[in-house]
């Protein structure tokens, strides 16, 4: 049961990454547009966002209660290190969702629409900053994990963490990707003349993408990130690296082209082989402090809790993946899925 | 302010604020497909208008909802690190239910929002019913979590570790049904007020007087039914903790001396230093009666508990007054509404009912925070009751009151734009006309 309970985990990650990752990429594109592009990005955001908005969002709720319920120590350890970056990050999220609903829901389209998209624009940029500063503080190495805090300042348990350029690295290498993952997906969604525009954008963003993601790499490997150094020398990250560099030909192909199917499949494979290089290589230690990595496993609830979790994720699973499908579908949200 | 106080008020603040929108967002929904099906059955054009302007509200109460509930998710851990790490996985049950059931109620709500005229009509209309059904159920799993705090149960507490986890007696825990009916009811009736409320001012004013009537009706039948129904839910709740939590049913009467034929305590200002209780009105032996259903019954003063297990006395007497009172008042007023519709709808015409039923909007929401109030600072010193003490529980992190200071200001910002939206909804509607079928 342990493995479904993994599972799920890494699959509302995967989904998380991928489409609210997607959602706040559009709040980042938006954000570096022109005034009239803006206004098409919106209107073409919430036609493809706007029902399952909501949803793409709750994938982390479902990854936080996975992680409490079944891995409570690993859990302790990351709100209790990583308080300061995950409470900004809820305040982007907190804001940027009712940004969304504000600015759509709003009865009157006035003045105050100009106050709501920079609301929504600015956290789209925030928040995920701070959820790759998170992952970033996770994998490098700065947590202090210890039963003497008082040995310790406040600086060095629960800023130095995180606010180092390892994990600011991380942080502006996710928001890169979201705005890859949202420009790329414009691609597909926009009305056919206003397809350029997503292309020159999704170009930008592979170029930015690349560049902060080999300057992260680079900055860890130099600067001994422990991390970096085990990953570097494990045959399945490297495979996944190799397989990421050579796939990102036809991703530039496709794009340059712009492929509205092609584009997409090719920045999934990337998130994917991304995520798996990530967390792979170090399975199941998925969190590197000071003294060394500590596994997601160590203190896994007893089995009793696993199991019923484990059902529970499976039942839940078997009602709600089908009425997402159908949600996407029933609105032509995916108009790759239509014919003509 | 120590790092406890300020967990404390941050957390108190959040689930205060939380409260209010997701009770909404769960409500709401009901009246919405009332006033569609009426739409479906009739062809009215005024259900139309009405339903889609509710829905409206239902769209950003939700989203305000999910979004402090995320938060709260978070807060869970990041305040409270050592209860999560043992009660985690003993309350894993309803909270990952409760995640089901929140994404089940995304999903039917996205059909639900951008369904018009696409989905098949009676298919829309049952997504209604989804969004509705999953938030109570939604609602009802998050107060069982609550209720394993104030009746731990589904596990063996051996030598300070918590063992033969069985998560599903946990979910079913002795507090969760009580607790969760009187929530429900709670919601109901906070919720069919306050809306009913707000198309009562409407109509006082004499704006689109047609239309906020037809809305007043729906949202006050759920809230009279609810709020009638309460006081015998009220009654399982007074049992069952009289029976559970001793000490806290002595709180909320300020009954510091055990003794048989208790009697019961209305109003009153309490004075903890020489444990009297002024200015009240007695009911000889009626605290023993609704405690035990026997007059003579013993019940447990305060001074019968160890010092430091008592919770604050004023706040938690103060705050189950003011739910019992009010509690009385909307049931009262829930009677005379149904009353008004036996007669024949003459009171309808009077501006006074109309402004009986302004005053008592915000009503029902205060009687539901104070009994929020009244079980949650009634459970302390306790985090889970007799095993952890709360202030065992606080994160180590320091300067929370900073925290706290953001979450005022955010959450204070949030209320004022919330009802700055909800009032340009409301003027909208009534400068519209009524949609065309």
């Amino acid at each position: 049961m342990i493995y479904v309970v993994l599972f799920f985990l890494a699959f509302s990650l995967v989904l998380y990454v991928l489409l609210a990752g997607a959602d706040f990429g559009a709040g980042i594109v938006e954000l570096f547009s022109s005034k009239e592009n803006q206004a098409i990005t919106k209107k073409t955001v919430y036609r493809v966002m706007g029902p399952v908005w909501e949803a793409n969002h709750i994938w982390i709720i479902i990854m936080i209660v996975i992680l409490w319920v079944a891995f409570p120590i690993y859990y302790n350890i990351l709100v209790v290190s990583l308080h300061i970056p995950l409470t900004l990050m809820l305040l982007g999220i907190t804001l940027r969702g009712v940004a969304f609903v504000f600015r759509h829901y709003d009865a009157y389209k006035d003045k105050s629409q100009v106050l709501y998209d920079w609301m929504f624009k600015t956290a789209s940029l925030v928040t995920p900053i701070f959820l790759g500063i998170t992952f970033g503080a996770i994998i490098s190495g700065e947590i202090i994990h210890t039963i003497s805090i008082t040995d310790y300042n406040f600086k060095e348990l629960y800023i130095d963490s995180w606010f180092n350029i390892f994990s600011i690295l991380t942080g502006l290498f996710f928001a890169s990707l979201c705005a890859f993952l949202s420009a790329v997906l414009l691609i597909g969604e926009a009305a056919s003349i206003n397809r350029k525009i997503y292309v020159k954008k999704a170009t930008i963003a592979t170029l930015v993408v690349v560049t902060i993601g080999s300057l992260t790499m680079l900055y860890g490997y130099f600067n001994q990130v422990p991390f970096v150094l085990t990953f570097t020398s494990n045959v399945y990250a490297i495979i996944a690296i190799i397989l990421s560099a050579l796939f990102l030909i036809p991703l530039w192909i496709s794009i340059r082209g712009g492929h509205r199917i092609l584009s997409r499949i090719f920045a999934g494979i990337q998130v994917l082989l991304i995520l798996v290089a990530a967390l792979t290589p170090h399975f199941p230690n998925i969190l590197f402090t000071t003294q060394g990595s500590i596994s997601i496993l160590q203190g896994v609830a007893p089995e009793s809790v696993i199991h019923t979790l484990g059902i529970t994720l499976l039942i839940g699973g078997g009602v709600i993946l089908p009425g997402l499908f159908h949600l996407l579908k029933s609105f032509k949200m995916i108009k790759i899925l239509e014919r003509n | 302010m120590e790092n406890l106080d300020a967990a404390r008020l941050q957390m108190a603040f959040t689930l205060i604020f939380h409260i209010v929108f997701a009770c909404v967002g769960m409500v709401m929904p009901f009246f919405m497909v009332v006033a569609h099906k009426k739409w479906l059955n009739t062809r009215n054009p005024i259900y139309l208008t009405l339903t889609k302007s509710w829905q409206k509200g239902v769209a950003i109460f939700f989203v305000t909802g999910a979004v402090s509930g995320t938060a709260l998710s978070f807060e869970l851990g990041l305040l409270w690190p050592e209860f999560m790490k043992h009660a985690g996985p003993i309350i894993g049950m309803p909270f990952s239910l409760e995640g089901a059931a929140f994404f089940v109620e995304a999903i039917a709500l996205g059909f639900y929002l951008y369904g018009w005229n696409k989905i098949p009509e009676k298919f829309h209309w049952i997504t209604g019913i989804i969004v509705g059904i999953s938030g109570v159920a939604s609602g009802i799993l998050v107060v069982s979590a609550n209720g394993w705090m104030n009746a731990p149960s589904g596990f063996d507490y051996i030598n300070g570790e918590f063992l033969n986890i069985d998560p599903i007696k946990a979910l079913f825990n002795p507090a969760w049904f009580t607790q969760a009916l009187h929530m429900t009811l709670a919601a109901f009736t906070a919720t069919g007020f306050a809306v009913a409320g707000v198309h009562a001012y409407q109509i006082f004013k004499k704006r689109n007087i047609e239309l906020h009537k037809k809305a007043f009706k729906i949202a006050i039948t759920f809230g009279a039914i609810a709020a009638i129904l309460q006081p015998l839910s009220g009654d399982l709740s007074a049992k069952d903790i009289a029976e559970r939590q001793p000490v806290k049913l002595a709180a909320m009467e300020a009954h510091y001396d055990t003794s048989t034929g208790a009697p019961l305590y209305i109003g009153g200002i309490v004075n903890n230093e020489t444990q009297e209780v002024s200015y009240k009105i007695e009911i000889p032996k009626a605290l023993s009666f609704l405690a035990f259903g026997d007059f003579d019954a013993e019940v447990k003063g305060l001074n019968d508990f160890p010092k430091d297990e008592h919770p604050n006395v004023a706040i938690v007497h103060y705050a189950f007054q003011t739910m019992v009172g009010i509690g009385t008042l909307l049931m009262l007023a829930g009677i005379l509404f149904l009353i008004t519709l036996s007669r024949k709808r003459t009171w309808f015409n009077s501006p006074k009912f109309w402004l009986l039923f302004i005053i008592l909007a915000p009503m029902g929401f205060i009687a539901l925070e104070a009994g929020w109030i009244v079980t949650e600072v009634g459970r302390q010193p306790w985090i889970i009751h007799h095993i952890m003490k709360t202030k065992d529980a606080v994160t180590p992190v320091p300067g929370i009151v900073y925290s706290f200071y953001m979450y005022v200001v955010l959450y204070s910002i949030l209320t004022i734009a919330v009802t700055w939206l909800m009032s340009r909804q409301i003027k909208a509607l009534n400068n519209t006309k009524n949609m065309e079928a």
